[in-house]
């Protein structure tokens, strides 16, 4: 029931988002229609919400945002004096991250996060949740990713617990 | 203000339709499949930019529409066409 | 408050198509496939993302369609590359660069063309 919950209340939302009225009518086919699309989903488990703790759980998940989006920017800026360099200073390689989480979710998070930032980007990932990270500047990356990676692990464990 | 934001759309435009020309033009010449194939994910994402400076341009909202169904697409199609290449076969 | 407005979308603009432009330019310069997907992902992320957010100052319906694009996009572009780098990998298509940790793990074909 709380699973398919956590499917249709962010179905409802796109699709308020997407028709962009609010009349009762409308809200009764966007309600049908989330419901009727959470019944198909395949079995998979979600890790649950607990109710009372969901206040911590938004407050860890806007901290995980900012500091997914200061990477961003960070990564954006040192990416385009790379390409803005007249001698192309690149030095490139895969080197292996360990996401320190079991939970295939975690990692997969950790995986997004690192993918979106400019200059870093998830090639593969094994089944021990080691990721090999395809780096622009091997030297700078590795030690920055580490750190940025036990942060999130520390946010990760703290959100689905 | 007004007329400075008109002129810098425009200008926005046609510097978008050329980026679209270059990452077609690097598809077209690339030196294997995934490279030509990041060149046509670059410009499908360029397309989409295009839509929505047309949508700021007309005021309108239905442009919007058409770049969420041409992002959507074109997501589907680039990832099923790489694992095609990798796997030789999509599902 | 709407001149304010407008100077903010315009910087948006300006912003948002400086960085395509620097992504394209990277992506002709770039040597081979797995550099290259960095600067599409820079295209995506910041000149869509800053395009986005001038479309929905200046065009006033288009609010919950754009931050539902801009969502969209921010999940999107890492499957993608990550899916083309993966491809590529498997194909065997050789990266430039000494490093690399993930040799021998994963079988790899011989490139073809």
């Amino acid at each position: 029931m709380s699973q398919m919950l956590q499917v249709s209340v962010p179905l409802f939302i796109v699709y308020l988002a997407l028709t962009g009225n609010v009349e009762p009518s409308n809200l009764v086919i966007g309600a049908l229609i989330a419901v009727g699309v959470s019944l198909l989903r395949p079995k998979m488990d979600l890790p649950l919400i607990n109710p009372k703790r969901l206040p911590q759980f938004l407050w860890a998940g806007i901290r995980y945002i900012f500091i997914v989006a200061g990477d961003v920017i960070r990564g954006g800026i040192s990416t385009a004096r790379i390409v803005l360099d007249p001698k192309l200073p690149i030095n490139p390689g895969i080197i292996a991250i360990p996401s320190g989480t079991r939970s295939e979710l975690g990692t997969a998070l950790s995986a997004h996060s690192i993918s979106l930032s400019p200059g870093e980007m998830v090639v593969a990932i094994d089944d021990d949740g080691v990721m090999y990270t395809h780096c622009l500047n091997v030297d700078g990356s590795e030690r920055m990713i580490a750190n940025a990676q036990s942060l999130r692990k520390n946010l990760l464990s703290r959100m689905f617990e | 203000m007004k007329s400075l934001l008109d002129t810098t759309i425009w200008i926005v435009l046609i510097a978008h339709l050329l980026m679209v020309l270059a990452a077609a033009w690097r598809a077209w010449r690339g030196e294997n499949s995934l490279s030509r194939l990041a060149g046509l994910d670059l410009a499908s994402t360029l397309t989409i930019a295009v839509l929505v400076i047309i949508s700021i341009i007309r005021a309108s909202i239905l442009y919007i529409d058409v770049a969420i169904a041409v992002a959507a697409l074109s997501y589907i199609s680039t990832i099923a066409l790489a694992k095609y290449i990798s796997d030789h076969k999509v599902f | 408050m709407e001149i304010i407005l407008q100077l903010v979308a315009f910087l948006l603009l300006v912003l948002g198509t400086l960085l395509s432009i620097i992504g394209v330019i990277g992506f002709i310069r770039l040597p081979d496939v797995y550099t290259r997907l960095h600067a599409t992902g820079k295209v995506s992320v910041f000149g869509l993302v800053f395009l986005l957010l001038a479309a929905d100052i200046l065009t006033p319906l288009a609010t919950w369609k754009a931050l539902l694009l801009i969502f969209f996009v921010l999940a999107a572009s890492p499957a993608v590359s990550h899916a083309i780098s993966s491809a590529a990998y498997r194909v065997g298509i050789p990266l430039v660069g000494k490093r690399d940790d993930l040799k021998g793990k994963m079988e790899r074909g011989k490139e073809k063309e």
